[in-house]
C-alpha cells in the first residue's frame, strides 16, 4: 500500500502481545500523541520475529523497522526475548553489508505499563527514520561491479602437498574400508587441473585417491545423505570443521563417520586460475614443487604459485589439519590465528552504504537460481524443503528479480548464522562467480564479535549462539532511546 | 473466504479522529472482503447483534473488528463470533482506538493508518482456519519442592484439601531456616515452638508423602501431567528401621565434624539425627567424615544401632513421582559474604553472620543458648551489628534489600541485653525498614527500652586492636563524623540470595530466574504465586525477600491456587500452539533446544526422527517457527505465511 | 536469399546501433568483471562495452526467460459489483541476440520443436521467436568442456542461427543463413559500417576450417539412444554415475537446451492488494520437487533417478520425439557443475555398459 506522500513514511513494529503491544496501548489510554507511520503487527512474542520478516520487510520498501517485546527476564515465554535480543542484534550489525542503514531498524523492550516509554520510543524512531529519508530502492539503484582484492599474506606458508603422505592414507583408508560404506575424497576431474570428488567402495577406487592444491571441494556436503550408514571422509582443516558443525547440530552421529585427516597446505582459487588459462581445449601437463603448479594447456605454461592463487580461507586458516580425526597423517601446525577481514569482506567495507546497494544489485543480475551455493553447502540441510520455492512457508516468490535472489541469500546466510564454518563453497560453486561468501563472513564476523569469539566447527559440544542465550549478554548493550 | 469488516466508531473515541465510514468504503475492496460496515458501538449489544446477523446474511466466514485492543475485546468477539456459528478463532482485530484514535489527530492520517490496519488484519485473516482445543485430564497431586515454613504451610493446605501432596526436602529435616532461629520478631516467641508442631502436622498427615534429604533431578510434562524423578539421597540410615534414639550419635568417635544445621559454629558427630525435633527425626551419616565410610574401619554405630539400620553400602535412589501442579518453595541461603573483605568476613572469628549468631543465642545451639565468641568462648560484652552487608549494594551487583534484616537485628540486640544485661549493641544501619504489623513499635523498643545505639552509615572496616578485640571504624552521616567502636563480637546482616542450585531448578522447571537466582513469578502485582510455566506456583523467599508471615501467607496462596486448578477434572489447552510438518522436518533439533517449556520432542516416524510438538505443553511463543530454517514448525494463526501476508501488504513497491 | 557483409573491427557499435534503430532490442554479451568474472547477455545500449566471447550463460532467455508473467489479473470492485479484467498479451519485442555460438543458436532450434511443432503451440514463445533474429559468431576453436561435434554440430554449425559471424583479421565476415537474416543484413544503411563481403569470405572460410581442425576427434555416440533407454532400470549404474551431484540445478539452468518450467500464482499485494499474477519460471529436474506429486509422493526418489531423467531426456526421449538430441554440446553444464559432474562420461559410460551386458 502506498503511503501517503509527503506526510508519512513506510515503518513497520513487530510487538509482542504481553508488553509492548500493551504499552502501546497504555500510551493510547493515556493520549500520548505519536507520530502516525507505525504500523503494528502483533506477535506473540519478540521471539517469533523471524530476522528475515525484518529484511524481507526492508527490502520490499520499508523505510524503518521497529521490533519491541518484554524486558529481557519479564518475557511471558520467560526466554523468548533472550534469543530475539541474540539474533535481532546480529541483524541489526548484518544489514549495512546488504547497504541498508541499520538505523532503519531497531529492537527495544518496553513494558505494558510503560506509556510513556512507548510514546518516547515511537517519536524518537519515527524521527530517526524520517531524518534518515525514504529508504533507497534496491531496484532503483545503478549496478556497479567491483572486484575484491585477493592479493593477501597467508598465516603459514602455502604449498602444494607434494610430500604428502598419500600412500600411508590409501593403505589406511584400504584398511578401514571393509566396515565402510564407502570413503568420500578427491580425484581427477576431466582433466588434470581439476579434482571431483570421489566415493571409494572398492581398492581399485581407492587408488584413485590424490591429494593435493586441487582438492577445493568440501566432502562434509555429501555426510548428512548418509545417515545411518557409516562412512570414511578424507578432510581439510576446513573440511573438518563442517563435520564437527554437522555432528554439533545432530545432523550425523560419530560413530557413523571415520575421520581421515590430511594436513592441508592450502587450497587453490580454481577462479582465479580459470581466469588465467582463459579457453583452452587440453589441458597438457600439470607439475608441481613445493610452492608452485605449473599447468601447461594448449602448449602454453603457466605458473601458479601457491601463495598468489590460494583460495581466500587458505592465508588466514589456522587449522590446516583436523582437530577431529580418527586417523591423522600430520602434526597439528601451530598456526596463531589473527582476525583480518576476508578480501570479499573488505571489498564490501570499502564501499559506502548506496554503492554497497548498487553492489549486490549489480552482482544479484547474474543469478539463475541455481542453488549450487545453497547445494554446495554442507550446512544446507533443509535440501528438498528450502524455503527458496516453497508456497507453505512463502518467503519467496519465483520472480526473477534482484530484490528476490538477494532475499534468498540473506536468508541463506541468516540460516548459516552461527553455523557457517568459512568454507567458502557456495562461492566457489556459483558459477557466475557473485561474491556471496561476504555475506555469510559479515554474519561470522558479528558472531563472533558479539559471542566471545565464537567459531562454528571448533567443538561438537558447544551451544551455537543464536540458539541459547545468556540472561546478562556481555557484548550486547541496551541502546538508550535518547 | 468471504470477510466481513466492522468499523467501530466507539462513539467518538474513533469517530472523532477517524472517518469510519471511509475506512469501511475502502476495506470493502479489500481482497475477499464482501461486507464493511461502521456500527457506532462495536462490542455494545445492538454493534455485536450487527455482527450476528451480517454472519448470516452475507454467509461469511470470518470477520474483521476494526476497534480498539484485542487485549480488551478480543474475547467478546470471539463470543460473538462464536454464537453466529463461527470458530472462535475466525477473528481478526484491527486496534484503531489506541493505536490510531487516541493518539493523534490529524484525520487523514488516522485515516488512512486505520484502512491499513485493517487491511492487514484481512491479510491476516485470510490465512486462519478454525482451531480447536484438545482437553485433557489433571493429576490431582501436587509436589512441594522445600520444606520450610512457606512449603509447610502450601503442603498442609493442600493436604487438607485432599489433595496428596509429595514434600520433597534436600536437607535431612524440614522447618527450613525458621527451625534454625531462636525467636521470631516482633513477639519474640520461640521459633521452634511455633514451626515445630507444623513439623510433626506433616509428618503425620496421611496425604503427604516426604521425602527428606532428596532433590529434583528431573522434570517433564506439562500442567496437569508432570513427571518428576526424584534422587533420594543416601542417608547411610535405613530410615524404616531408625528409630532417631540417638544412641548411634553418642558413641561415634568422629566428634569433630562440621556442624551445618548450627552453620559451622560448632561440630558434631559424622551420625546424628540433624536436631532434636529434626523431621523426620532419623539419623544421617556424614560420609566425608565417618571413619567407616572414609578409612574402612570403624563400624561403631553399626554395632550399637538397636535396630541394625545402619548401613554403610547405601546407594542413592531415584524414584519417580506423577503429579498435576508444583509448588516451588525452595527459600534463600546467605551471599558469599567473604567478599566484604573490609570487615574480616570470613577471617575473623568473631566476625559472623547473623544466622550463625541465632545459633549462638538458641537453647538447641552448640552453645545451648549461652552467647560466647567464637574465638575464645568469652561472653562479648560490645556487640556491632552491621547491616546491608550485599544488600543495596550495587558495587557488588546487589543492588535489592534483603528485607527482613532491619527486624531481625532488631531482634538479636533484644536479645543479646535479655541474655546479657551487661552488654552493648550497635547497630549500624543505612534506613530501618520496618513496615509490617507491629514492626516499627518493635524497633522502637530496641531503642528505647533495650538500649540498643543505631548508628545510621557504614562501617569502612573492622581490624582486631591485639588486645583480643576488634575496632569497627565507621561514620554516623547523621552526626557527620567518624566513629570508632572496640567491639568483642561483629554480626554481620548478610544479604539473601536463591537457595544454592535454583538456577538449576528453574532451568527444570522452566521458569526464569534473576541475576540473585529468585524464581520470576508471572506478573510482580497481578500474579506473585504464578509462574510463566502453568501449573508451577511459588511461595516464600526463592521468589523475593519476605518474612515469615509474607511466606506462610503465600504458601497458603499457593495451595489455593492448587486447589483451585484441581477444581476441574480436565484442563484445555489454547489451540494457537505451534505444528510441525513432519515432511519438511530434518529431525535438527533447534526447536528442541531453544523450546522454553521443553514442548517439543523428537518421535520417530517410520524409521525417522522427527520434532513433534506436545500440545499440552506448548505455549505459543513461536521461538520455534522463528527458529526452524525449513519453516517445518508454524505457529497457528502467526504463521510465516500469514506474518508476511501482513509484511507484503504494507511493504510493496 | 542471400547475404555476405565485412565489418570492421571498429564498426562494431555502428552496427549495433543501426540495429537498435530498426526497433529491436539487442542481447549481446557483456563481460562481468568479479574474482570469477562472467560472461552474460543484456540490452546492449549505445556506449555499452560488449564481448564476444562465448557466454557464460546462453541466450536462451531471449525466448525463454527465467520468469516471466504469463497473466496478470486486477479485481474492481463497487459495493454492488466485482469484476476481474485479465491480461496474458505474451510479453515478446523484436530482438536481436548479437553474438551467440553455434551452441546457443542450436539450442533454439532445440526448443523450437517442442514448443512450435508439437501438439500446442506455446503463444509466449512464439511471438518471442517470430521475432527474434540470431547473430551468431563462429568458434576458433573447442575448449576444454564442448564438444558440439560429438553431436553433428561444429564451430560454424549454422543451425538455429539467421547470421553467422566468423572473426578475420580487420573484422567480421556477417554470412547470412535464413531469409529473416538476409533481410535484415540487406535492410542495414550505410551507417551500418557493412561492407560486401565477398571478398574477404574466403578467409572466413579458412578460420572456419581452421577451427574445425582444433576439435579433438569425436566418439561414435550414435549408439545412446539405444544404449541409455536399454540401461533405464539399471539404477547401480545411475547410482554410480551422480555420486558426486549435489542436485543443483546448474547443468539445467544453464543449458540452452532445457526447457521446463514451473508455473506459480502470486495472489496478494501485486497491483495494490487487488490482483496478482501467474508467473512462469524455470524448473529443473535435478530438483526433488520437479516431480513430487501433492500427496507429497515422489516417484523420483534419488538423485540418480532425476540424472537419469536428464541424461535421458537428452539423449534418449527427446531423440525418440524429435529425432534429434536436446544437446548442443556446449559443455556449460559441465564447466559450471559445482563438482564437474561430465555429461560426456555419462553418455559414454552408458554405451559401453549397455555392451557389456
Amino acid at each position: 500500500m502506498p503511503v501517503l506522500e509527503g506526510k508519512e513514511l513506510r515503518i513497520v513494529g513487530f510487538l509482542c502481545n504481553w508488553c509492548s503491544y500493551g504499552g502501546a496501548d497504555a500510551a493510547g489510554v493515556g493520549r500520548a500523541v505519536q507520530p502516525t507511520d507505525l504500523r503494528i503487527i502483533r506477535v506473540p512474542c519478540s521471539g517469533r520475529v523471524d530476522p528475515i520478516f525484518i529484511v524481507k520487510a526492508l527490502l520490499n520498501g520499508a523505510d524503518g523497522v521497529l521490533v519491541s517485546g518484554c524486558h529481557p527476564r519479564d518475557c511471558h515465554y520467560s526466554a523468548g526475548n533472550f534469543y530475539a535480543r541474540r539474533r535481532l542484534e546480529v541483524l541489526k550489525q548484518f544489514l549495512p553489508v546488504l547497504g541498508i542503514d541499520e538505523a532503519r531498524f531497531e529492537y527495544t523492550w518496553v513494558g505494558a505499563s510503560e506509556a510513556q516509554l512507548w510514546q518516547h520510543v515511537v517519536t524518537t524512531f519515527t524521527n530517526r527514520v524520517h531524518a534518515l529519508g525514504k529508504a533507497p530502492r534496491f531496484d532503483a539503484v545503478e549496478p556497479l561491479l567491483k572486484i575484491a582484492d585477493m592479493a593477501l599474506t597467508a598465516l603459514r606458508p602455502l604449498g602444494t602437498g607434494k610430500n604428502a603422505a598419500l600412500p600411508k592414507l590409501k593403505e589406511a583408508i584400504k584398511a578401514k574400508l571393509p566396515e565402510l560404506e564407502c570413503v568420500i575424497g578427491w580425484q581427477q576431474g576431466y582433466d588434470e587441473a581439476r579434482t571431483v570428488p570421489l566415493f571409494a567402495r572398492t581398492p581399485q577406487d581407492v587408488d584413485k585417491f590424490v591429494w593435493g592444491p586441487f582438492n577445493v571441494n568440501n566432502p562434509a556436503v555429501y555426510l548428512p545423505t548418509f545417515r545411518g550408514k557409516k562412512v570414511g571422509i578424507v578432510v581439510k582443516g576446513c573440511d573438518a570443521r563442517s563435520v564437527v558443525e554437522l555432528l554439533q547440530e545432530n545432523l550425523i552421529s560419530r560413530e557413523d563417520v571415520i575421520l581421515f585427516a590430511m594436513p592441508c597446505e592450502g587450497t587453490l582459487d580454481m577462479a582465479r586460475i580459470g581466469e588465467k588459462l582463459g579457453r583452452y581445449t587440453t589441458v597438457d601437463a600439470v607439475v608441481c614443487d613445493e610452492a608452485s603448479i605449473t599447468i601447461t594447456a594448449d602448449g602454453k605454461e603457466h605458473r601458479f604459485c601457491m601463495a598468489d592463487f590460494a583460495q581466500g580461507k587458505c592465508y588466514g586458516c589456522a587449522t590446516p589439519l583436523a582437530a577431529l580425526s580418527d586417523v591423522s597423517f600430520g602434526a597439528p601446525v601451530d598456526v596463531k590465528p589473527v582476525s583480518a577481514t576476508p578480501p570479499e569482506l573488505a571489498l564490501l567495507d570499502s564501499l559506502s552504504l548506496p554503492e554497497r546497494m548498487s553492489f549486490w544489485r549489480g552482482q544479484m543480475g547474474k543469478c539463475l537460481r541455481c542453488y549450487a551455493c545453497r547445494n554446495a553447502c554442507p550446512m544446507c540441510v533443509c535440501r528438498d524443503y528450502c524455503v527458496s520455492d516453497s508456497r507453505d512457508p512463502h518467503w519467496m516468490s519465483q520472480l526473477a528479480d534482484e530484490r528476490e535472489k538477494l532475499f534468498f541469500q540473506t536468508v541463506h546466510a541468516f540460516h548459516l548464522a552461527g553455523r557457517c564454518t568459512g568454507c567458502g563453497e557456495c562461492q566457489r560453486a556459483c558459477p557466475v562467480g557473485i561474491p556471496i561468501l561476504a555475506l555469510r563472513q559479515q554474519i561470522g564476523r558479528v558472531i563472533e564479535q558479539l559471542f566471545e569469539s565464537y567459531k562454528a566447527g571448533t567443538d561438537p559440544a558447544a551451544a551455537p549462539p543464536l540458539l541459547t542465550y545468556m540472561p546478562q549478554e556481555k557484548n550486547i548493550h541496551e541502546r538508550g532511546w535518547k | 473466504m468471504r470477510i466481513g469488516v466492522f468499523i467501530c466508531h466507539c462513539g467518538s473515541n474513533i469517530g472523532g479522529t477517524v472517518d469510519c465510514a471511509k475506512v469501511a468504503e475502502k476495506a470493502a475492496l479489500f481482497p475477499d472482503v464482501v461486507y464493511a460496515t461502521d456500527p457506532m458501538y462495536t462490542c455494545a449489544e445492538p454493534g455485536q447483534a450487527t455482527i450476528e446477523s451480517a454472519i448470516a446474511e452475507y454467509r461469511l466466514d470470518g470477520i474483521v473488528v476494526a476497534s480498539c485492543s484485542p487485549r480488551m475485546h478480543e474475547p467478546t468477539f470471539r463470543r460473538t463470533v462464536e454464537r453466529a456459528g463461527l470458530n472462535r478463532y475466525m477473528l481478526e482485530m484491527a486496534n484503531i482506538r489506541e493505536h490510531v484514535s487516541w493518539i493523534g489527530k490529524d484525520v487523514e492520517s488516522n485515516t488512512n493508518k486505520a484502512a491499513e490496519l485493517v487491511a492487514i488484519a484481512v491479510a491476516k485473516l485470510r490465512g486462519n482456519t478454525p482451531l480447536h482445543s484438545k482437553s485433557f485430564e489433571v493429576n490431582k497431586r501436587v509436589l512441594v519442592i522445600g520444606g520450610g515454613v512457606a512449603g509447610i504451610q502450601a503442603a498442609l493446605d493442600c493436604a487438607d484439601g485432599d489433595i496428596p501432596v509429595v514434600l520433597v526436602e534436600r536437607e535431612a529435616t524440614i522447618g527450613g531456616k525458621m527451625a534454625k532461629l531462636d525467636k521470631t520478631f516482633p513477639t519474640v516467641d520461640c521459633s521452634a515452638c511455633i514451626v515445630g508442631p507444623k513439623m510433626v502436622d506433616v509428618a503425620q498427615h496421611p496425604l503427604i508423602a516426604l521425602y527428606a534429604l532428596s532433590e529434583v533431578e528431573e522434570i517433564s510434562g506439562y500442567v496437569g501431567n508432570f513427571t518428576v524423578k526424584i534422587r533420594k539421597r543416601a542417608p547411610y540410615v535405613d530410615w524404616d528401621k531408625c528409630t532417631g534414639c540417638g544412641a548411634c550419635s553418642v558413641k561415634c568417635p568422629s566428634k569433630k565434624t562440621p556442624d551445618a544445621f548450627n552453620e559451622f559454629t560448632g561440630v558434631t558427630t559424622a551420625i546424628k539425627v540433624a536436631f532434636p525435633q529434626a523431621i523426620p527425626k532419623k539419623a544421617v551419616i556424614t560420609a566425608a567424615h565417618c571413619r567407616q565410610m572414609s578409612r574402612g574401619k570403624c563400624g561403631v554405630c553399626a554395632k550399637v544401632c538397636p535396630t541394625g539400620a545402619v548401613n554403610y553400602d547405601m546407594e542413592d535412589v531415584i524414584v519417580t513421582e506423577e503429579v498435576g501442579s508444583i509448588v516451588a518453595a525452595t527459600g534463600y541461603d546467605l551471599m558469599d559474604w567473604t567478599v566484604y573483605k573490609e570487615y574480616g568476613a570470613g577471617r575473623y572469628p568473631d566476625v559472623i553472620t547473623s544466622l550463625q549468631y541465632e545459633r549462638l543465642l538458641s537453647g538447641s545451639g552448640p552453645t545451648c543458648g549461652h552467647i560466647r565468641r567464637p574465638s575464645d568462648g568469652r561472653e562479648p560484652r560490645i556487640i556491632v551489628f552491621i547491616q546491608c552487608v550485599g544488600s543495596r549494594d550495587r558495587s557488588i551487583g546487589r543492588p535489592q534489600c534483603s528485607g527482613f534484616c532491619c527486624m531481625y537485628t532488631a531482634k538479636q540486640a533484644v536479645l543479646t541485653k535479655d541474655h546479657l544485661p551487661e552488654s552493648q549493641s550497635y547497630v549500624f544501619y543505612m534506613d530501618i525498614r520496618a513496615p509490617g504489623k507491629m514492626y516499627d513499635e518493635f524497633t522502637r523498643r530496641a531503642v528505647e527500652e533495650y538500649g540498643v545505639e543505631y548508628v545510621r552509615g557504614r562501617v569502612s572496616c573492622v581490624y582486631p586492636d591485639g588486645k583480643g578485640a576488634y575496632s569497627v571504624m565507621g561514620v554516623d552521616t547523621l552526626l557527620g563524623r567518624p566513629v570508632e567502636i572496640t567491639a568483642d563480637l561483629i554480626v554481620l546482616a548478610v544479604g539473601i540470595e536463591g537457595s544454592r542450585g535454583a538456577g538449576e531448578l528453574a532451568e527444570k522447571l522452566r521458569i526464569s530466574y534473576d541475576n540473585c537466582g529468585f524464581f520470576m513469578e508471572s506478573h510482580v502485582k497481578l500474579k506473585p504465586v504464578e509462574t510463566n510455566t502453568i501449573g508451577v506456583f511459588l511461595a516464600g523467599v526463592c521468589q523475593g525477600a519476605r518474612d515469615i508471615p509474607a511466606s506462610v501467607a503465600q504458601g497458603s496462596a499457593t495451595a489455593a491456587k492448587v486447589l483451585g486448578l484441581f477444581a476441574r477434572d480436565r484442563l484445555e489447552n489454547d489451540p494457537q500452539i505451534a505444528c510441525v510438518d513432519m515432511r519438511r522436518c530434518v529431525a535438527c533439533g533447534k526447536c528442541v533446544r531453544c523450546c522454553p517449556f521443553g514442548a517439543i520432542e523428537e518421535v520417530s516416524v517410520r524409521d525417522e526422527q522427527k520434532a513433534h510438538v506436545i500440545e499440552t505443553v506448548c505455549q505459543g511463543c513461536g521461538l520455534c517457527a522463528a527458529t526452524c530454517p525449513q519453516g517445518a514448525v508454524q505457529l497457528a494463526h502467526s504463521t510465516d505465511n500469514q506474518i508476511l501476508a501482513e509484511v507484503n501488504t504494507l511493504c510493496r513497491y | 536469399m542471400n547475404a555476405i557483409r565485412f565489418l570492421p573491427s571498429d564498426g562494431l557499435p555502428a552496427l549495433l546501433s543501426c540495429l537498435v534503430k530498426t526497433g529491436r532490442r539487442i542481447l549481446a554479451p557483456v563481460e562481468k568483471p568479479a574474482v570469477k568474472s562472467s560472461v552474460v547477455f543484456e540490452p546492449w545500449s549505445e556506449g555499452k562495452p560488449l564481448t564476444l566471447q562465448k557466454a557464460t550463460v546462453p541466450a536462451k532467455e531471449a525466448v525463454l526467460p527465467q520468469c516471466e508473467t504469463l497473466l496478470s489479473y486486477r479485481q474492481t470492485k463497487n459495493a454492488d459489483t466485482a469484476a476481474l479484467n485479465l491480461d496474458d498479451t505474451p510479453n515478446a519485442q523484436p530482438t536481436v541476440v548479437f553474438g551467440a555460438r553455434p551452441c546457443d543458436a542450436c539450442g533454439y532450434a532445440v526448443l523450437d520443436r517442442p514448443f512450435l511443432q508439437g501438439p500446442f503451440v506455446d503463444p509466449y514463445y512464439r511471438a518471442r521467436r517470430e521475432q527474434l533474429v540470431v547473430f551468431t559468431t563462429t568458434c576458433g576453436s573447442g575448449c576444454a568442456t564442448c564438444f558440439c561435434h560429438w553431436l553433428g554440430g561444429g564451430p560454424s554449425s549454422p543451425e538455429g542461427s539467421d547470421v553467422l559471424m566468423t572473426e578475420i583479421e580487420g573484422g567480421l565476415v556477417l554470412q547470412s543463413v535464413t531469409d529473416k537474416g538476409a533481410e535484415l543484413l540487406n535492410s542495414m544503411p550505410p551507417a551500418a559500417k557493412l561492407a560486401d563481403g565477398a571478398p574477404v569470405f574466403r578467409q572466413a572460410e579458412e578460420a572456419r576450417k581452421k577451427a574445425w581442425a582444433s576439435l579433438l576427434p569425436a566418439p561414435d555416440i550414435k549408439s545412446a539412444r539405444q544404449a541409455i533407454a536399454g540401461i533405464f532400470s539399471d539404477a547401480n549404474f545411475w547410482q554410480e554415475q551422480t555420486d558426486r551431484c549435489l542436485s543443483c540445478g546448474a547443468c539445467t539452468y544453464f543449458c540452452p537446451t532445457c526447457y521446463c518450467f514451473n508455473i506459480t500464482d502470486e495472489g496478494d499485494g501485486y497491483e495494490g492488494g487487488q490482483g496478482g499474477r501467474r508467473l512462469r519460471s524455470w524448473d529443473n529436474c535435478m530438483s526433488s520437487q520437479f516431480t513430487r506429486e501433492a500427496s507429497g509422493h515422489n516417484p523420483r526418489t534419488d538423485k540418480a533417478l532425476r540424472m537419469r531423467n536428464r541424461v535421458s531426456h537428452k539423449y534418449s526421449f527427446y531423440p525418440e520425439n524429435w529425432g534429434a538430441a536436446s544437446c548442443s554440446g556446449c559443455g556449460r553444464c559441465v564447466c559450471n557443475c559445482p563438482v564437474y559432474l561430465d555429461i560426456r562420461a555419462i553418455v559414454l559410460a552408458a554405451i559401453k555398459h549397455a555392451g557389456d551386458k
